[in-house]
């Protein structure tokens, strides 16, 4: 009975690393984060090895399975390996919990700069004050701790005035005149209501007379498949769109289908946030993609620098004393097809 | 097959206990018509120039294939008085195997073959570990659940894969048999997709009604041992509904990534409560023995019906929570197994 189980226990293993080999494995690191675990990333290159290095830099992040925070941990690592002088960790956590947990094992470590994208800002206010406490200074990307103590640094994007950009470019290309899609991200967190507020509040300052109605507004949670059936429903509410404001690049591909699926690409225009290579493409290209606000995961490989310059003392050379700033906020830059080749080369996927 | 029908009543077509279960059955089957027809005249009354239409009928169809072909397969695995939750994360996982054995050249044939393939080999890990490993179905494909999402991120490197070049990069008229055709092309103005699920709807009900396989799936659900004595190849029943299964998952996973031009790491997500939702409302018992493909499919159409209906109204989220929760719970009151009309 037992050797039996032992047989079919191996029989399925084999498949298994048959199904896993068969997928050229080539990257074998970070699969498993959602198995309610963390796992641990360490940065590839030898140079970034040690001897040479002398400041150790760790970061933390939530699980990287949607396009953007893929880029976040691609940007932070790519930054780290341009330094001979850094010795560079990524850690991911699959929750708040475990990232806490995580962020206290760092702390004993005593890395001399702590980078954290916090799954919830709220949640790890307290370690990262303890980090602090300890004397490692905390870089805090894009989601903000609650108390002004728990980082030395902050660097983030402005959601708020994504949906204000995107509220201008809708209004001018439209003339103030026509009906209006929004697509938002997951609902209830502040990322989506962020984006959706900007957006309603600018529209009635850029068209005060009204002339741009929002028809339709639903959640395709930053993802494509949902984003394509939420769309397929309202084109077959709406019998005329002219512009679609989807809150991701990533969704908004999904939406792009619905909409050329239904054969109606003539018809309207359509906006993405984030700065995608996709959306680039489709941008330069010209045609139903329009445009893209930037929020741009760059901002993990400034956060590394920043606390590169943070542990070595440094600061920025254009600021008198060199220092580094408390607080950077990214701008949300508009991407048009005018002026996409200026930002492609930060374009991510 | 005398002796099963003796043993577990509840297994048997036939006899007059199962006479009356046939009745209760017909009965919660027409409940299910009430609800969706009511949802329909609901939708027309308060959308009467888009939504008693054609083309948003086809479109709600076309929605429904993908959980509906999981639906399905879902049917026989709770017939066994299984479960299965990791066909959302095998979705994906199937099409971005197929993806990138296409990326950057291939042929739809090779990306069918690979979706299709994978997704049963990662049922077959499913059905090993639960008919030979003796694994509860909850616990083995809340591991599988976990394996393919990682497996579908790890396969290229978290991207998505643009599937638009199988199709010659063209829209609006797919040629036949390109995978977007799959997607979106149609027969006689039906979609292809559509086709699909009602085929595979068709078959479904001819396996478990009409053949002795479904006989022996319904026995297995009703009381294994029973079963046992009586001669059914339990295990094999068991192992073979989870095969199935994957072979679903794959087809599934083909018709939702011609519609979307693409196979994304993170699509599927949360299928298995859809699909496991349709089946339930439909009648099937989650304790096994009892089973449905009419009423899947009627589950599957109220689903449909739903989320287009409250789309297309622009309800906020948190009321369609609300009203979703409502109907589905109404439902299930309606065509619960005591309820008489």
């Amino acid at each position: 009975m037992s050797l039996q189980r032992l047989l079919i226990a191996m029989v399925a293993a084999v498949l298994l690393a048959l199904g896993a080999a068969a997928c050229g494995g080539d990257d074998d690191d970070d699969g498993g984060a959602d198995a309610g675990e963390t796992t641990t990333k360490e940065s590839g290159t030898p140079a970034s090895g040690g001897d040479k290095g002398p400041v150790t830099i760790v970061a933390s992040v939530p699980p990287t399975d949607h396009g953007w925070l893929g880029a976040i941990s691609k940007n932070a690592e790519e930054a780290a390996d341009q330094y001979d002088d850094v010795d560079f960790r990524l850690l991911e956590a699959a929750d708040s919990d475990s990232q806490a947990q995580q962020i206290e094992q760092v702390i004993s470590d005593k890395p001399d700069a702590l980078v954290v994208l916090p799954q919830d800002g709220e949640a790890l206010t307290p370690v990262a004050q303890k980090a602090e406490n300890a004397g490692i200074p905390v870089i805090n990307v894009d989601r903000l701790f609650s108390a002004p103590d728990a980082a030395t640094a902050t660097i983030l994007g402005d959601n708020y005035q994504i949906g204000v950009s995107a509220a201008d470019y809708i209004g001018e290309e439209l003339n103030c005149e026509g009906k209006v899609v929004e697509i938002q991200g997951l609902a209830g967190i502040s990322v989506t209501e962020e984006r959706s507020k900007g957006f309603t509040e600018e529209l009635k300052k850029v068209c005060p007379d009204g002339g741009v109605e929002i028809v339709a507004r639903q959640p395709g949670d930053f993802n494509p498949d949902t984003g394509l059936k939420v769309m397929e429903n309202i084109l077959q509410a709406q019998d005329q769109i002219d512009a679609v404001y989807t809150h991701d690049d990533d969704m908004a591909q999904g939406v792009v289908q619905a909409i050329r699926n239904a054969g109606r690409e003539d018809e309207m225009f359509l906006t993405g946030v984030g700065g995608s290579e996709d959306a680039m493409a489709q941008i330069e290209e010209g045609g139903l993609y329009r445009a893209t606000f930037l929020y741009n995961p760059s901002m993990a490989a400034s956060a590394v620098n920043m606390a590169r310059l943070i542990a070595l003392g440094e600061g920025f050379e254009e600021l008198v004393p060199p220092e580094v700033p408390r607080q950077v906020v990214v701008p949300a830059a508009t991407v048009t097809k005018e002026n996409v080749g200026d930002y492609q080369e930060y374009a991510f996927n | 097959m005398t002796a099963v029908e003796s043993e577990t009543p509840a297994a048997a077509p036939e006899g007059t206990g199962a006479q009356r279960r046939f009745g209760g059955f017909a009965l919660q089957e027409y409940a299910l018509v009430i609800v969706v027809v009511l949802l329909f005249v609901v939708g027309a009354i308060l959308k009467p120039d888009s939504f008693p239409t054609w083309d948003n009928v086809r479109n709600m169809l076309t929605q429904a294939s993908v959980v509906g072909v999981l639906a399905m397969g879902m049917t026989f695995v709770i017939a066994t008085s299984g479960i299965d939750l990791s066909v959302g994360s095998v979705l994906a996982a199937a099409g971005m195997f197929g993806g990138i054995l296409v990326d950057p050249e291939g042929s739809t044939l090779v990306f069918v073959l690979g979706a299709v393939g994978f997704a049963t080999l990662l049922g077959t890990v499913n059905a090993i570990s639960i008919s030979y490993g003796r694994v509860v179905p909850f616990i083995a494909t809340l591991a599988m659940f976990s394996i393919a999402r990682g497996i579908a991120l790890l396969l290229n490197d978290k991207l998505p894969v643009s599937l638009l070049d199988l199709n010659g990069g063209s829209f609006g008229d797919p040629a036949v048999f390109s995978l977007l055709w799959f997607g979106t092309g149609r027969i006689l103005g039906i979609p292809i997709s559509v086709f699909v699920f009602l085929g595979i709807t068709a078959g479904a009900w001819l396996l478990l009604n009409r053949t002795r396989y479904g006989r022996f799936v319904v026995a297995v659900g009703g009381n294994r041992q029973a079963a046992k004595i009586a001669g059914v190849p339990v295990r094999r029943t068991i192992f073979t509904v989870y095969v199935l299964m994957g072979v679903l998952v794959g087809i599934a996973a083909v018709l939702l990534c011609a519609r979307l031009g693409s196979a994304s790491p993170v699509s599927g997500n949360l299928y298995e409560l859809d699909a496991i939702g349709a089946v339930v409302i439909g009648g099937t018992s989650l304790a096994g023995g009892r089973a449905s493909i009419v009423g899947t499919f009627l589950g599957v159409l109220t689903f449909a019906l739903i989320f287009s209906l409250m789309t297309q109204l622009d309800l906020s989220t948190e009321v369609q929570q609300v009203v979703k929760g409502a109907i589905v719970l109404g439902a299930v009151l309606l065509q619960r197994p005591e309820a008489r009309l």
